[in-house]
């Protein structure tokens, strides 16, 4: 039952990053930038030019194109049937090498920042849900108002100035590690887990303590939804009639808010699957604040400099996760609530 | 200030530093890495990618050095070359033909010896234009090396070396030139034509990539340049190692971490804290703020960077001689110089840098002059701007939009000038890489500021060549469609004059009519700079504004 | 930057009715200084927010001389208008620039808004009124543009369309559209088996005029009560897109740009041009989501 479930999500979700391909491969180039033109360089002329398209294989018709993407013309290259997203045009490098470089940057941003902000929210959330009305409430209210709406990128300045400028607390917003520590050898791809995999605390203690800010600029601007939604959730739980008649029942105050949180918890689990994937795009601001070099930073180089083949393979990545998170969320949902049924 | 960078330095380097940094490695920050080590290959036009190329690779010839400004920096002496891996040279004018004899054991990273099949595979790749941009048959063209001609890029054109570069014995080469040139020896100091290894080249050729481009676009490079490629990871770093036998002796410093450090204020913040050594690239106005920090010295040097207002003669209202004038009297100089250079400028009075061979200053200058400026728009026709709102889109003032924090204070200071004069005048920032295609291939940007345009050529002949002289005429980067024949016809004269004072005279007979016709507005020619560690000795400014790391050494 | 679409309505409603008041009563006067702002601003701002005619790089005068400058001011001791917030490397009155910027931010976020409201009331109306094939597709289709990241979607289309102001706001719009068809859609679905819809029909009216004049009216609220939400995070998206150099054209007065040209500077002990257009935005996101979550309570309670 449950095979068939995941296959047909997994089904669906193919047809659908298929479409999205497709639409963000004619979008970008129904949109009037000259790509080409980067590669002229220092030498104008209309044969250069020429050269220039043809070697990035802007010359052949469209359809063409979107074939050799795709992979259905093997005898032009391999495409994404082959498992290949093509090469950067900025730098000549398989854009897939290059995402793998990125993108664990931002999903161990991304995790510490999630992992730290339910570890702060949860217990807020359900603090303030005890008494409804109460002044913790109320207190918790409004920052969760205020955290959820916040120009993060500004906020990542502001803790630059304070904490790097002005009490050099923390280090130098310029990416995971010192530019001089030698990084440990790639295994995963994870700074973190490829520093104890060789043993290196000394690059542990160091990565983390750069991931430092970004994490705390990110727990605050994720802390807002988060701590609102256990809220709620929390509220809901202790309202109703199961935790009623528990109480009913005289079973002990902490037992009873165990019923409760693990009922809050199933909607609450989907929300957070969903801003994670959300946040794997939103990061940008941050990584661009502390030039922490993942996924979106990549992203933002590949757009500005008109980089096609990077730029489709971002979004495809992006949205090839948030499918997995989802799917992953649902059935997670489904051990944790009895009443979901596929 | 100087007590919170201690601090930082405490609390962030601390652990950072344990270990790293040997007297004997550099950390240098740049906006990038190399994206690309390949002069032939997509990188090649973007300066990061040619700081890597001239320290990996090795030229026939160089300048050689003058002496050193008073800010500690190397200057070259333009006109007297020094042999590199050519160790003398001659030419026969007869037969137009060059000789070279080349230093004997010269070893390559890879280990192999520099000998005239190096120069022979260096020549016969840049003439098979198979490369993104054929920077080495470019250059090889404006030399007027024979058989490199625009011919080659016909489809099943003859793209093979044939005698104009050819092999005596092992370590004498001669090379063919078409016609007199005098941009021959100019041309072959730039790195577009730096050497290749031909055996460790080979060694990386696949039969659908004979010439090793993705090798060098990618991987590494195989050359006799004063440094090895020890690891190369794009976006990130790149990690050189000294060349122990490099024939000019082993570099002081063994090795090179070239960092990518985006934003620049994120440079100055790493130089305060003492990890760095070296940074490039930095606004004016933080190059400034570094003066007087501890432990940092900021040396710059009166190089080929300048700074230009752009206007398109085929664009109204810039078609008119007096609008251009009237501009170019209104642009307030002294406080670019000030408010947006820190003094680090001076005022440009002609249409090549005042550094090269060939440079003459006109008679005709256009100081800050608002009201000569008001009455010049006024016999225009445009008295107070009006009938100026008809080309609103033609006054969009058009720059770089990554250079915002260096061009910003320029183009704010030009546009509030000019809405003085009643001109609708806006800004247009817009990304390097359409300001590129705009400016080089559809030559369409009406009105723009302009400060990257340094000729690579040493020679006031190139830059005229490269910016002034008619497309029809062979002009190839005349981005404002600037034509005069009068002006073709005095290249023509002196391109091919062998004799150097009447060369001389035509080119400052072609500067003059540049100024008169205000081809371009010329502001300000600005220092080249770069902050580094005190103890950081020996820089040396190259006209690719690339710093050569063999030239440093620490105290 | 929070997704706009998250809220827990369901949870909403559990939200016991509080004397919260105060609170709504600072997010309506946010958002009215703001307006207020944005007709005004550009008028009232003692400069032109885009001439560069000022030293660069000034600090603002200590909050002690403020007292002593208003006085000056108003005895007309002082000619000119102080700097306020002092002035940014470009020699531009920040004080002018930050007062002048809501007209361009809640210009292009309400535009944004008002066409992808309309847009995604329109088509969620028949999304969820009429259920065939067409409409079935057009769920497909807005699931997909809904599964773009958001930002840069955003800065794609902005980058390579050009920085203009108009295709910020088409931009934006587009991306804020499947939000509303999806609100509209299942408010619809609810409310076209209620019995009034019956009766209309019982009554012999044409089907479209039920969808028009029943339906739509009370499947409305949603939609409005997201969109107070929404206009917040599009202040937040167009700031966010200037600062990575993918929105409105320099020298604008915008919140985001000003932020973007003081962020070098902050290293430099240069506080002042992002610290003040950064409370700016701070505040007036927070306004919107205050009186978002206030009108929602009200409609829920």
């Amino acid at each position: 039952m449950i095979t068939r479930y995941i296959l047909r999500r997994f089904a669906i979700g193919t047809v659908q990053l298929l479409l999205l391909v497709v639409a963000v491969f004619f979008l970008i180039r129904l949109l009037p930038a000259d790509p080409v033109s980067r590669f002229v360089g220092l030498n104008s002329s209309a044969e250069a030019y020429a050269q220039a398209e043809r070697n990035l294989g802007l010359d052949r018709p469209i359809m063409v194109q979107l074939g050799h993407y795709l992979g259905l013309l093997p005898s032009e290259g391999p495409g994404l049937l082959q498992g290949s997203l093509g090469t950067s045009w900025v730098t000549g490098s398989p854009v897939a090498t290059e995402i793998a470089g990125a993108l664990p940057v931002t999903i161990e941003l991304l995790t510490f920042s999630f992992m730290v902000a339910l570890l702060v929210s949860v217990p807020v959330g359900m603090l303030a849900a005890l008494r409804p009305g109460g002044a913790a409430d109320k207190g918790v209210f409004v920052y969760s108002l205020f955290a959820g709406s916040q120009p993060e990128f500004w906020w990542g300045l502001l803790f630059v100035y304070v904490f790097f400028f002005t009490l050099g607390w923390a280090p130098a917003p310029l990416g995971v590690m010192s530019p001089l520590t030698s990084a440990p050898e790639t295994v995963t791809g994870f700074v973190t887990v490829d520093s104890i995999l060789a043993g290196r605390w000394d690059v542990l203690g160091e990565v983390l303590h750069h991931y430092m800010l970004p994490v705390a600029t990110m727990v605050f601007i994720l802390s807002g939804p988060i701590i609102k939604m256990v809220r709620q959730n929390m509220v809901r739980a202790l309202a109703s009639d199961f935790v009623l008649y528990a109480r009913c029942a005289g079973l002990p105050k902490g037992r009873v808010a165990m019923y409760a949180l693990r009922a809050a918890m199933a909607p609450s689990v989907t929300l957070i699957g969903i801003l994670y994937g959300f946040m794997l795009g939103g990061a940008v601001l941050i990584e661009s604040v502390f030039s922490l070099g993942g996924l979106g930073q990549y992203a933002i180089r590949s757009v500005l400099a008109f980089d096609y083949p990077a730029i489709q393979g971002v979004i495809l990545i992006i949205t090839a996760i948030s499918l997995l998170v989802y799917l992953a969320l649902d059935l997670i949902h489904a051990a944790i609530d009895p009443r979901v049924a596929y | 200030m100087r007590s919170r960078v201690t601090l930082a330095l405490a609390a962030s380097g601390g652990l950072a530093f344990a270990g790293a940094a040997a007297a004997q490695d550099l950390l240098f920050l740049a906006s990038d890495v190399p994206a690309g080590l390949n002069y032939d290959g997509p990188a090649a036009a973007i300066p990061t990618s040619q700081t890597g190329m001239v320290n990996v690779m090795e030229p026939l010839i160089d300048y050689a050095a003058a002496g050193t400004n008073d800010e500690g920096i190397t200057t070259p002496e333009f006109g007297q070359f020094e042999g590199r891996l050519a160790e003398s040279w001659s030419f026969d004018e007869a037969s137009l033909t060059w000789t070279f004899n080349l230093r004997q054991g010269v070893t390559g990273c890879g280990g192999a010896e520099f000998t005239a099949d190096d120069v022979l595979y260096t020549f016969e790749r840049a003439k098979s234009v198979s490369g993104a941009a054929p920077i080495g048959w470019f250059l090889s063209n404006v030399g007027s090396i024979a058989g490199f001609t625009p011919d080659v890029f016909g489809e099943g054109a003859d793209k093979s070396l044939g005698a104009e570069v050819a092999k005596i014995d092992d370590y004498t080469v001669t090379i063919t030139q078409s016609e007199p040139n005098a941009l021959f020896l100019p041309v072959l100091t730039i790195f577009g034509l730096y050497m290749f290894d031909k055996e460790g080249m080979e060694a990386q050729a696949t039969e659908a990539d004979p010439w090793s481009h993705d090798f060098t676009n990618n991987v590494g490079m195989a050359s006799f340049g004063p440094y090895c490629v020890e690891r190369w990871t794009k976006d990130d770093e790149i990690v050189l190692t000294a060349n122990e036998n490099y024939y000019r002796g082993a570099p002081a410093i063994k090795t090179v971490v070239m960092k990518r450090v985006p934003q620049s204020s994120n440079r100055v913040v790493i130089l305060r804290t003492g990890q760095a050594q070296l940074v490039q690239g930095l606004t004016p106005r933080e190059y400034d703020s570094l003066r007087d920090a501890a432990g940092i010295a900021v040396g710059g040097v009166a190089g080929n960077e300048n700074l230009f207002v752009h206007m398109n003669f085929d664009t109204p209202p810039f078609d008119n001689p007096l609008v251009r004038q009237a501009i170019a009297h209104a642009i307030p100089t002294e406080q670019i110089i000030q408010n947006a250079y820190f003094g680090q400028a001076t005022v440009w009075n002609g249409h090549v840098p005042s550094s090269y061979p060939g440079y003459h200053q006109p008679e005709r200058q256009y100081p800050y002059d608002p009201e000569g400026a008001a009455a010049l728009l006024a016999e225009a026709g445009y008295p107070g701007g009006a009938g100026l709102d008809a080309y609103a889109d033609a006054l969009q003032l058009s720059y770089v939009a990554e250079k915002e924090t260096t061009l910003g204070p320029i183009v704010n200071a030009i546009a509030t000038a000019l809405r003085g004069l009643g001109m609708p005048v806006d800004l247009n920032p817009i990304p390097q890489t359409q300001y590129g295609d705009r400016q080089l291939v559809k030559r369409d940007l009406p009105f723009a500021v302009n400060d990257q345009e340094k000729p690579i050529g040493v020679d006031a002949g190139y830059a005229s060549q490269l910016f002034f002289v008619s497309p029809e005429s062979g002009g190839l980067n005349n981005m404002v469609n600037y034509r005069n024949p009068a002006f073709d016809g005095l290249w023509a004269e002196a391109r091919v004059e062998a004799d150097a004072s009447v060369r001389d005279n035509l080119l400052a007979e072609m500067q003059d009519m540049l100024m008169e016709d205000v081809v371009w507005a010329p502001v300000v020619e600005y220092k080249t700079q770069w902050a580094f560690a005190d103890g950081l000795k020996g820089l040396r400014w190259y006209p690719d504004n690339s710093v050569r790391f063999f030239d440093l050494s620490f105290e | 930057m929070a997704d706009a679409s998250l809220d827990d309505r369901a949870g909403a409603a559990s939200t016991p009715r509080r004397r919260v008041d105060w609170l709504f009563w600072i997010g309506v006067g946010i958002v009215s200084t703001v307006t207020f702002l944005a007709a005004f601003g550009p008028v009232i701002a003692p400069y032109d927010p885009t001439l560069a005619m000022h030293p660069p790089s000034v600090p603002p005068p200590s909050p002690a001389d403020w007292p002593g400058l208003w006085w000056g001011r108003l005895t007309g001791e002082i000619e000119a208008a102080p700097n306020w917030f002092g002035t940014d490397a470009n020699g531009f009155d920040l004080f002018s620039r930050v007062i002048s910027a809501p007209r361009v931010d809640l210009t292009i976020a309400l535009a944004a808004n008002a066409l992808s409201l309309g847009l995604g009331i329109f088509l969620g109306l028949i999304a969820g009124y009429y259920r065939n094939v067409l409409t079935e597709g057009l769920m497909r289709v807005s699931d997909v543009l809904q599964s773009f990241p958001v930002f840069i979607s955003a800065m794609i289309l902005v980058a390579l369309a050009g920085r203009s102001t108009l295709n910020i706001v088409i931009a934006l719009a587009l991306l804020y559209t499947p939000i509303y068809i999806r609100l509209t859609r299942s408010e619809v679905l609810t409310q076209r088996v209620r019995g009034y819809v019956e009766a209309a029909r019982a009554l012999g009216n044409p089907e479209i005029v039920i969808a028009l004049r029943h339906v739509l009216p009370n499947s409305l609220a949603p939609a409005l009560i997201q969109s107070s939400v929404t206009i917040g995070f599009a202040i937040l998206l167009t700031a966010g897109l200037s600062f990575v150099g993918a929105g409105v054209r320099p020298p604008a007065p915008e919140w985001g740009l000003m932020i973007s040209t003081g962020a070098n500077q902050i290293i430099l002990g240069e506080w002042w041009p992002s610290v003040f257009p950064g409370i700016a935005i701070s505040l007036t996101v927070f306004g919107f989501a205050i009186l978002g979550n206030a009108l929602e309570r009200r409609y829920e309670g």
